[in-house]
């Protein structure tokens, strides 16, 4: 392909990704079981323009558009980027095309601490508190669960990272090798622990376990999207910084030596960031696989050799924010979770894509 | 201790040279990769690094590229420890185009080439034009101008070892090692490479398996066998038939090039039909009769 035609084509591109980008939210905040339409998000967004005196707000309609929808999508655009982000970096930086963010066994890990949250709920060990915390009128059982799992989640995804950094050392040589291999010998590790924990616990907390793992972004609200906002966009900007070094490490460890990359250290600290931006994110919505492996994959096959962090992370988000809509749109009555759509729609897209650059 | 003669002349001269190195050795579990190395390197200089395979010219290099920390010994580069340079600022000094690089990578010529700026390249900087002038004047350089947008996988071998050296040029070193970079390669390519690299105008280290290739384009040379520096200097002072018969166990005869006058290395063939020699060979001066090529004195 001519440089030109393909400069043109990217410019083309970044256009009609910055479009689509922009009316995604209003167009996906119309999606849902309360009917409401595009034009409808649209006036609602303009009432809550902050030169707008907000006198007739609190609708029903802008309250299902501000306190549901826009954070869940917000959510679900945040997660997708991020996902995508962290398996882009660590797919160059260990120059495997199927490492992705739970390289490190972080969803096995976050998986575990879930279930070992819904374990001590449902012994009844905690029972004291919760009355207590019940009878106060402030939570009750659900919201209880609902606090705790992202807490056990994060520890469980950090203890997997750390285990897996202890038995893979921190020199260089043959790094990716004992990463990746510790990564697996790590999942498989907790993955029996979270089994033994489900084989003696009760079909609710097993239904609830399941139903996380696949990935949901229902929960969602303001100050919840925070936290992986503020992980993510850090994160993005620190990867955007080091691009050049990433790309470098993908010429191989000597080449990236020689060209002034300190290889180990950069690594090290890629697949901690990694880690982080994918333990906030199965902490906040579960374990959802796929997008951080396929859409790096998608956009370099596109884009060969451009390796653009930043188009990867909004490709990911939008995609993301779409396959929420179809989670929510799908059955009539009931969510399906995301990951499951992750996985059905991206893997035929992922075909597709790949067929057609052959 | 050389060690300390070596010292003396390297202060002497410090101000002309680019590289020295004083008594390295690199051990691997008690085996002796290098042992005790020494030599120095002129500015501006080509040096070239011979011996047979496994003589450890890949590691010497790797140990002058801070790849691999030499157990013992201190190398200097313009005067200063090499291990005093950060990993940025080593690499705005030293360049390498190493023997094989990857086979699967998805980049166009174009921006493998200009991977050579990463070490200029502050955390905020982005590409400017001058880069791109930069870049392209490189890729004009080497010959590649019309498939600088094509993948480097599509590209020939003498091709891809000219990328590589583009973006050695883009990184403008002072020193530019090369590891084998005439491997694989036909022989016009392995002129045409060696000469690219000499127009530079930049203090060159290579490691060449031909020797009269070596002979030919170097100023000076070093000559390793099982680790251990065997010869240094000029080409006609390292290329002789007996230091060639008993490192490289093959017999040989050593004549003045008719163009250039270094030594121009004739082999004679046959071994098979004896049984396989040892060490040391003793070239016959008739050795145009057909049977025998070689005299060999068998060691009792």
């Amino acid at each position: 392909m001519s440089p030109v035609k393909d400069q043109y084509r990217y410019r083309l591109f970044l256009c009609f990704l910055a479009l689509f980008a922009t009316l995604s939210p209003i167009a996906a905040a119309s999606f849902g079981a309360a009917n409401i339409s595009f034009n409808d998000v649209l006036q609602a967004l303009m009432q809550h323009l902050p030169w707008q005196e907000s006198a007739q707000s609190s609708g029903i309609t802008e309250r299902i558009v501000f306190e549901l929808r826009f954070p869940r999508i917000v959510l679900a655009f945040i997660a997708g980027a991020g996902l995508a982000l962290a398996g882009s970096v660590l797919q160059t930086v260990t120059r495997n095309p199927l490492a992705d963010p739970y390289l490190f066994g972080i969803s096995s890990g976050a998986s575990f601490g879930a279930v070992l949250v819904f374990s001590f709920l449902s012994s009844g060990l905690f029972d004291q508190i919760q009355v207590t915390a019940m009878s106060s009128g402030r939570l009750d059982w659900w919201s209880w669960q609902n606090l705790l799992l992202p807490v056990g989640a994060f520890a469980g995804a950090c203890l997997s990272v750390l285990l897996v950094l202890s038995l893979s050392g921190l020199g260089r040589s043959s790094q990716v090798e004992r990463m990746l291999l510790s990564g697996v010998a790590t999942s498989f590790l907790f993955g029996a622990l979270t089994s033994l924990l489900l084989y003696f616990s009760n079909p609710q907390a097993t239904a609830s376990v399941l139903f996380w793992s696949l990935g949901s972004f229902a929960k969602a609200n303001w100050v919840g999207v925070i936290l992986p906002s503020v992980i993510v966009l850090g994160s993005l900007a620190v990867i955007v910084v080091f691009k050049r070094q990433i790309v470098a490490l993908q010429a191989g460890d000597e080449t990236a030596h020689t060209l002034g990359v300190n290889v180990a250290k950069l690594r090290l600290n890629m697949l901690l960031l990694c880690s982080l931006i994918t333990a906030v994110l199965v902490a906040s919505c579960g374990g959802i696989g796929f997008v951080g492996l396929m859409i790096p994959h998608c956009v370099r096959l596109l884009f060969p050799g451009r390796q653009p962090m930043i188009v990867t992370a909004i490709v990911g988000g939008l995609f993301m924010v779409w396959i929420d809509v179809v989670a929510r749109c799908v059955l009539g009555n009931q969510e399906l979770p995301v990951g499951i759509i992750t996985a059905a729609i991206g893997s035929v897209f992922f075909l597709f894509i790949l067929r057609h650059r052959r | 201790m050389s060690s300390s003669i070596d010292a003396v002349i390297v202060t002497s001269h410090s101000d002309n040279l680019a590289l020295s190195v004083n008594g390295i050795s690199w051990h691997v579990d008690d085996a002796a990769i290098l042992a005790d190395i020494s030599f120095a390197l002129h500015k501006k200089q080509m040096l070239g690094v011979i011996g047979p395979n496994g003589a450890g010219k890949s590691s010497l290099l790797r140990c002058l590229y801070r790849y691999i920390t030499p157990t013992h010994g201190q190398i200097r580069l313009f005067d200063q420890d090499i291990n005093q340079f950060s990993a940025k600022a080593f690499a705005t000094q030293v360049a390498v185009v190493q023997q094989d690089t990857l086979q699967f990578f998805d980049m166009n010529t174009s921006q493998l080439v200009a991977m050579g700026l990463t070490p200029h390249k502050g955390m905020f900087d982005g590409h400017t034009t001058a880069d791109n002038q930069l870049i392209n004047d490189a890729i004009q350089k080497v010959g590649l101008t019309d498939k600088a947008f094509l993948q480097y996988s599509q590209l020939s071998g003498g091709e891809k070892q000219r990328a590589l050296i583009a973006r050695a040029i883009v990184q403008r070193p002072k020193l530019l090692i090369l590891d084998e970079p005439t491997n694989h390669l036909d022989i016009r390519y392995q002129i045409q490479i060696l000469e690219l690299v000499k127009s530079l105008g930049i203090t060159v280290i290579a490691s060449i398996h031909d020797l009269n290739l070596a002979s030919a384009m170097c100023d000076t040379l070093v000559l390793l066998n099982k680790g251990q520096l065997v010869a240094q200097g000029t080409p006609s002072a390292v290329l002789t038939e007996a230091q060639i018969g008993e490192v490289f166990e093959v017999c040989c005869e050593v004549k003045p090039h008719p163009q250039h006058a270094k030594p121009l290395v004739n082999y004679f063939y046959g071994y098979m039909s004896q049984p396989l020699p040892h060490s040391p060979y003793k070239p016959s001066p008739k050795a145009e009769q057909h049977s025998s090529l070689c005299d060999i004195e068998v060691q009792s």
